[in-house]
């Protein structure tokens, strides 16, 4: 077996293409230099990553505009690249630095970005969903032409809050965009012993009629120009959308897991045809890019990891004096 | 009953207006509609708010003069529209949620709690939600339309909670947590809709949120309360024989802790009054904080007067029983006077 080629996306131009590749470059790079930085001991709590997942996480956040807001989650770290997070934020809140997004006070991919458009995560799987009804619901009382997405797995396609808030979405018509990650696992519940119709992407349009497609979420080109065409249907007034993108989680849920309960073989056969980075690399092949320029993109990408990593480890611990800051906007008693 | 179809509070005997007098309920619909109209980002969400106005009647009129976007019905869902409260508040919004009945909140805990509580001291984002909880007992409710469960909010960093036992800070406080950066549950006692009638506020009053009132200058005791137990404590101390001081808390959390402290340091007893059964509500912070640093002023042990520690009961007799009435209180007042 081959790696295939992500599908010949015309949409998609050269520049988006290796803009697609830095992305999913970068999260892979990261990840693997932060799973590294666990195993020695250095990163404090746990450690989540999306690998066998960056294409989503590129492809729907270059769909979003500027003004577009997001909640990703903890397999969405190349989202966060693409809304212009750098590898030095999410270093420094991985080792929970003084000057980290969240100033230490939370961990490896729970953070935010407001600046950006970016929620902070929270660990309630679906909580998020309502949270980004509303803000599509902000923009439609102000005749805004903005989205807001959000992501969730088919863990959180299980938790009522979920279920809620796609019903609001579909009853107030409003420019959500929902980008279901299945990667067939919920931390070690295989898919299958968490709904019997597994179809979501049909149980969305069935269960709130709102327009769902299923992507191949390992083809880069394929996500985005899917997202993208989901996300300008929100923004031209057409109501929330929603698109499944079909993938398999290649690690662990976190770092302390070695997944051993998925079936033997399946991570190693999914990756030998399937795996993001390189069907992207093989696509930019046959688009005419040789070796020295995907390798100069890979080292490119490495550089910057790299030089993210030594600022963030030059960063400040927190000065717990601190801790009790910013728990209210306005504290009532000064 | 009225022919409204709204829930009446029983007991709800409202006598003779005086010119220019409101309700509590009134105050609060007053101080919906003076935000509406002064700021555009104020919109209210909630179940049966609009064309029908609410369950209680709070909301009656407001879709008439502002429409469906601003007055939005939304489904039975308040894990739901309270997490869409959050988001258009990220957005910049100041929607106020009406809960029908505050014992609903439990359904709206997690992004209460876990999301608009947490976002600040976590992202700097700052997360203006009112949520109105229309609380108490005494209306022959029963377990799940008569509870008073702000006590599971009370410590709950990055909230703030609030209960008006008065006309003027039904408004006031409205006002206040509406204008507010931060998460604020206000919970609107169901018994006073109607019960409590005031001289109208001026329009715009505020009452601000943290500090608590002397509803009551005394040198005797003091009782410190909130909400339903403001009027209570006021009409008990007009039948005890002693000078009685009435700390009216407000803000329920964060507390005010140097009132409570400064009245204590003066009357040397303290009750505390509250409504919720005994084990929640502000009680045992109240009594923690008087206990740590009141103990040298004390001429006696610190009582508190609150239902036990079971549901509201449904019944009459056994709802009359668990309520906190004038007469047990002059009776709490009594022993804690006579220590």
């Amino acid at each position: 077996m081959r790696t295939e080629p992500c599908a010949e996306t015309p949409s998609i131009g050269s520049e988006e293409r290796l803009s697609l590749f830095r992305l999913v470059l970068l999260q892979r790079l990261f990840e693997d230099r932060v799973l590294a930085l666990y195993r020695q001991g250095r990163i404090p709590g746990s450690v989540y990553t999306g690998r066998g997942q960056e294409a989503v996480a590129a492809g729907a956040g270059l769909a979003l505009g500027p003004d577009d807001v997001v909640a990703p989650l903890n397999r969405e770290l190349a989202c966060h690249f693409a809304r212009g997070v750098t590898p030095a934020d999410v270093f420094r809140n991985f080792f929970g630095k003084g000057t980290s997004p969240t100033l230490g006070r939370d961990g490896n991919m729970h953070f935010g970005a407001p600046a950006q458009g970016i929620f902070p995560l929270v660990s309630m799987l679906g909580d998020l969903v309502p949270v980004i009804t509303g803000a599509a619901l902000a923009f439609k009382r102000r005749g805004e032409r903005r989205v807001a997405m959000t992501f969730l797995g088919e863990g959180a396609f299980t938790v009522g809050d979920t279920h809620e808030g796609l019903n609001l979405a579909a009853v107030w018509q409003v420019p959500a965009v929902f980008v279901i990650q299945s990667n067939r696992y919920s931390y070690s519940t295989p898919v299958a012993r968490q709904m019997v119709n597994t179809n979501i992407a049909q149980r969305v349009y069935g269960g709130w009629s709102i327009p769902a497609e299923r992507v191949d979420g390992t083809d880069a080109l394929a996500v985005l120009d899917t997202v993208r065409a989901a996300v300008e249907r929100a923004r031209n007034g057409n109501g929330p959308q929603a698109v499944e993108a079909l993938s398999v989680r290649m690690h662990g849920h976190a770092g302390h897991d070695d997944a051993r309960y998925m079936p033997s073989g399946m991570r190693e056969e999914f990756a030998e045809r399937y795996d993001p980075i390189d069907r992207l690399a093989a696509r930019l092949r046959l688009d005419g890019f040789g070796s020295d320029a995907i390798d100069g993109m890979r080292e490119a990408a490495a550089a910057e990891v790299a030089a993210g990593l030594a600022e963030a480890e030059q960063a400040p611990a927190p000065d717990p004096a601190t801790a009790e800051r910013g728990v209210y906007a306005a504290p009532p008693f000064g | 009953m009225t022919s409204t179809g709204h829930l009446e509070a029983p007991d709800g005997v409202v006598g003779e207006s005086p010119a220019g007098s409101i309700t509590y309920l009134e105050a609060i619909r007053t101080a919906l509609q003076d935000a509406m109209r002064e700021d555009d980002r104020v919109f209210l969400l909630g179940e049966d708010i609009g064309a029908f106005g609410g369950a209680f009647g709070v909301t009656a009129g407001l879709f008439d003069e502002f429409g469906e976007s601003r007055v939005i019905d939304t489904p039975i869902a308040e894990e739901g529209f309270v997490g869409a409260a959050i988001g258009a508040a990220w957005m910049g919004e100041r929607p106020v949620v009406e809960l029908q009945f505050a014992d609903f909140i439990t359904c709206a805990f997690d992004p209460i709690v876990t999301v608009a509580a947490k976002t600040h001291w976590r992202s700097g984002q700052e997360i203006p939600i009112t949520i109105r909880c229309p609380t108490g007992g005494g209306v022959r409710g029963g377990p799940f339309h008569a509870g008073s469960p702000e006590g599971w909010f009370v410590g709950t960093a990055g909230l703030k909670v609030v209960c008006p036992g008065t006309v003027e800070d039904a408004y006031g406080l409205l006002r206040a947590a509406i204008d507010d950066p931060d998460p604020v549950l206000y919970f609107e006692h169901k018994r006073l809709y109607r019960t409590l009638r005031a001289e109208a506020p001026p329009t715009g009053h505020r009452t601000a949120i943290g500090p608590a009132a002397v509803a009551r200058a005394g040198t005797d005791a003091t009782v410190v309360t909130y909400g339903s137990g403001v009027a209570l404590a006021l009409a008990a101390a007009d039948e005890v024989d002693a000078d009685i001081e009435v700390v009216d808390l407000r803000t329920v959390w964060p507390l005010d802790e140097e009132t409570i402290l400064a009245s204590v340091e003066k009357t040397s007893r303290v009750l505390v009054l509250q409504e919720a059964a005994r084990s929640t509500g502000a009680a045992g912070l109240i009594l923690s904080l008087v206990a740590r640093r009141s103990f040298e002023h004390l001429d006696a042990p610190p009582a508190l007067h609150a239902p036990p520690d079971t549901p509201v009961p449904f019944a009459p007799e056994l709802e009359d029983a668990y309520m906190p009435s004038v007469d047990s209180t002059v009776a709490a007042l009594d022993g804690l006077l006579a220590y």
